[in-house]
């Protein structure tokens, strides 16, 4: 065979299947996204957009001072006697500062409580829409093709709808509160669960399901004897998964009167009371990073 | 006369132009053992999953256990036929995280329904079988170990406890053996047979040194055709070699006139 034969273009009609193919085509799609980033720069320069303020470094010294005090300090350090005064120096108000911040503190805790409450439940009730939609989407248990696309729809649709989104539609229909959050969690996690929990199944083994099948099993025996122990590993390892995300989204959805931290951060900032907002995000930081850390220790122990 | 077990008639499947089973009659009464044999490609998977159900042929007819299968089979009749069919097959098919007795267990499944046996709470009665089913295979010690830390060994004797406990009045088996050792696949055949006491018996065999413990009757399949079809007794090494390389070859000579087992990867490396 002549080395030219060896050297020949391939001549199937696949032109983009062949061009995003070994290393050429990395360097393709290397180059491709080079290029939406400069683009993405030159547009925010072009149109001015791409400026950090006038004075960046003062603002930051600024904000950084006022961060560096949380106010929970006050309820050791606190002054028992904070006197608030007219401008003609008559006395309008005294103020034990710590009595004020532990009351405060009472607040924060009972929102934190309320912002879990959202999230755990929020996840329970997103977990168990999605499963049914996950066993139509799923391709490999051959669900009625109508069903399946109905399902991967709704799925579609409530990943691509932010949390907020639902929050502020749900906080119009079912009104404020935290009855809001839970279901513009579950609504949105749904998508996500159903994906997740779709790909686990996708994945199973299907000589075990064959197997129990062969024996004559109905398909809700099939489901319960094969496929969900096979897949129970996963599925918790998604729940906690995605429970922890949610309670990082839960922390904001107050923002838009959903219930929990969120309303307390808003308060912050439009009373620019930096100290509490400081004492706040400390509070979700913690919380997250526990909740973080206790999820990656129990999905580690299932596997 | 006996009763059939299973009945073919002009039975042809062409898949892209190839041959994939073409058998103008093969009938087998209950109760016989069957060997298949035949080089990669032959048919023989193919053929037991048309009598499993699970594909049906473009052209003929196919009766097994007296029931005509046709892909118009409702659901339910479809699960009730295939309780009295049990499959063995060639690699792990048990559900791996489910323990030794559970997937025992499972055998029983086809004859029992209702919302207990979505939970596995399956009466004390049926436990006992089971009990007995893995004792039978001498995993009784192992009953709480999960499938996932059996060995191959383990896992096709499970397969076999199963098989007790569906009690099939057909078993089709699928190279059981191929991934064992000697003593192991040893072993399983001798409980294969077992099981299939009251049963008919259709195995796919590789290990040509299995069949006169495994079979009575050898078929032989070759390009989807029956090459020939005879008591065991009669099939010699030179039936088999002509089966697995050809009639126009005298492979006898190339091989010195042994049959090893592996006999279809030596030839590929001969040619």
């Amino acid at each position: 065979m002549s080395a030219s034969e060896y050297s020949a273009a391939p001549t199937d009609t696949h032109v983009g299947q062949t061009l995003l193919r070994g290393r050429a085509g990395f360097v393709m799609l290397t180059l491709v996204y080079v290029a939406l980033v400069a683009i993405c720069l030159g547009s925010l320069i072009s149109a001015g957009d791409l400026s950090i303020g006038r004075n960046p470094w003062a603002n930051l010294l600024k904000t950084a001072s006022e961060f560096s005090y949380p106010s929970f300090l006050d309820v050791w350090f606190g002054e028992t006697a904070l006197e608030y005064r007219s401008d003609d120096g008559r006395v309008l108000r005294v103020e034990n500062r710590r009595e004020v911040e532990l009351a405060y503190l009472a607040g924060l805790a009972r929102a934190t409580w309320t912002t879990i409450t959202i999230a755990t439940l929020g996840s329970l009730l997103g977990a168990m829409l999605a499963l049914p939609l996950a066993v139509l989407t799923a391709r490999n248990l051959h669900a009625p093709k109508v069903l399946a696309w109905c399902a991967k729809g709704i799925l579609d649709v409530s990943r691509s709808i932010h949390t907020l989104v639902f929050g502020l539609v749900l906080v119009g229909i079912v009104g404020l509160g935290p009855t809001a959050g839970i279901l513009a969690i579950a609504l949105h996690s749904m998508g996500t669960y159903g994906k997740l929990f779709a790909e686990s199944i996708e994945a199973l083994d299907m000589a075990a399901i064959h197997a129990v099948q062969s024996v004559g099993a109905e398909p809700i025996q099939v489901f319960f004897n094969a496929i969900w122990p096979a897949v129970l590993p996963q599925f918790v390892s998604s729940h906690l998964y995605i429970w922890e995300f949610n309670i990082r989204d839960s922390t904001i959805l107050g923002m838009i009167g959903a219930g929990g931290l969120g309303l307390l951060i808003t308060e912050a900032i439009s009373l620019f009371q930096w100290g509490r907002l400081a004492t706040v995000l400390l509070v979700v930081t913690i919380l997250v990073m526990s909740f973080d850390a206790l999820s990656r220790r129990i999905r580690r122990s299932l596997s | 006369m006996t009763e059939l077990a299973i009945a073919l008639r002009d039975v042809v499947w062409r898949v892209h132009g190839r041959t994939v089973l073409d058998i103008a009659s093969l009938d087998v009464r209950a109760g016989e053992r069957i060997a298949l044999v035949g080089p990669n490609g032959a048919g023989k998977s193919t053929l037991l999953r048309v009598l499993a159900g699970d594909v049906m042929p473009a052209h003929g007819s196919v009766t097994v256990l007296n029931r005509q299968l046709a892909s118009t089979l409702s659901g339910p009749q479809r699960r009730a036929w295939r309780r009295n069919v049990g499959q063995v097959f060639q690699g792990l098919h048990l559900v791996t995280r489910l323990t030794a007795m559970d997937n025992t267990l499972i055998g029983a499944l086809g004859r029992f329904h209702g919302w207990r046996s979505w939970f596995r709470l399956y009466p004390s009665a049926v436990r006992q079988q089971a009990c007995e089913a893995l004792r039978a295979v001498g995993l009784l010690g192992q009953m709480h170990t999960r499938a996932d830390r059996l060995s191959g060994g383990e896992r096709q004797k499970v397969a076999i406890a199963r098989l007790l406990l569906q009690q099939p009045q057909l078993i089709l088996a699928d190279e059981p053996t191929a991934a064992l050792d000697p003593a192991a696949a040893g072993d399983v055949c001798r409980l294969l047979l077992q099981a299939a006491q009251q049963a008919t018996l259709l195995t796919v065999v590789h290990n040509t040194t299995l069949l006169s413990q495994l079979a009575d009757r050898v078929i032989g399949l070759r390009q989807g055709r029956i090459a020939f079809d005879l008591p065991v007794g009669q099939v010699d090494d030179r039936a088999l070699l002509a089966l697995y390389h050809g009639d126009h070859q005298r492979p006898s000579e190339r091989l010195g006139g042994v049959l090893p087992d592996t006999v279809y990867v030596q030839t590929q490396e001969l040619i």
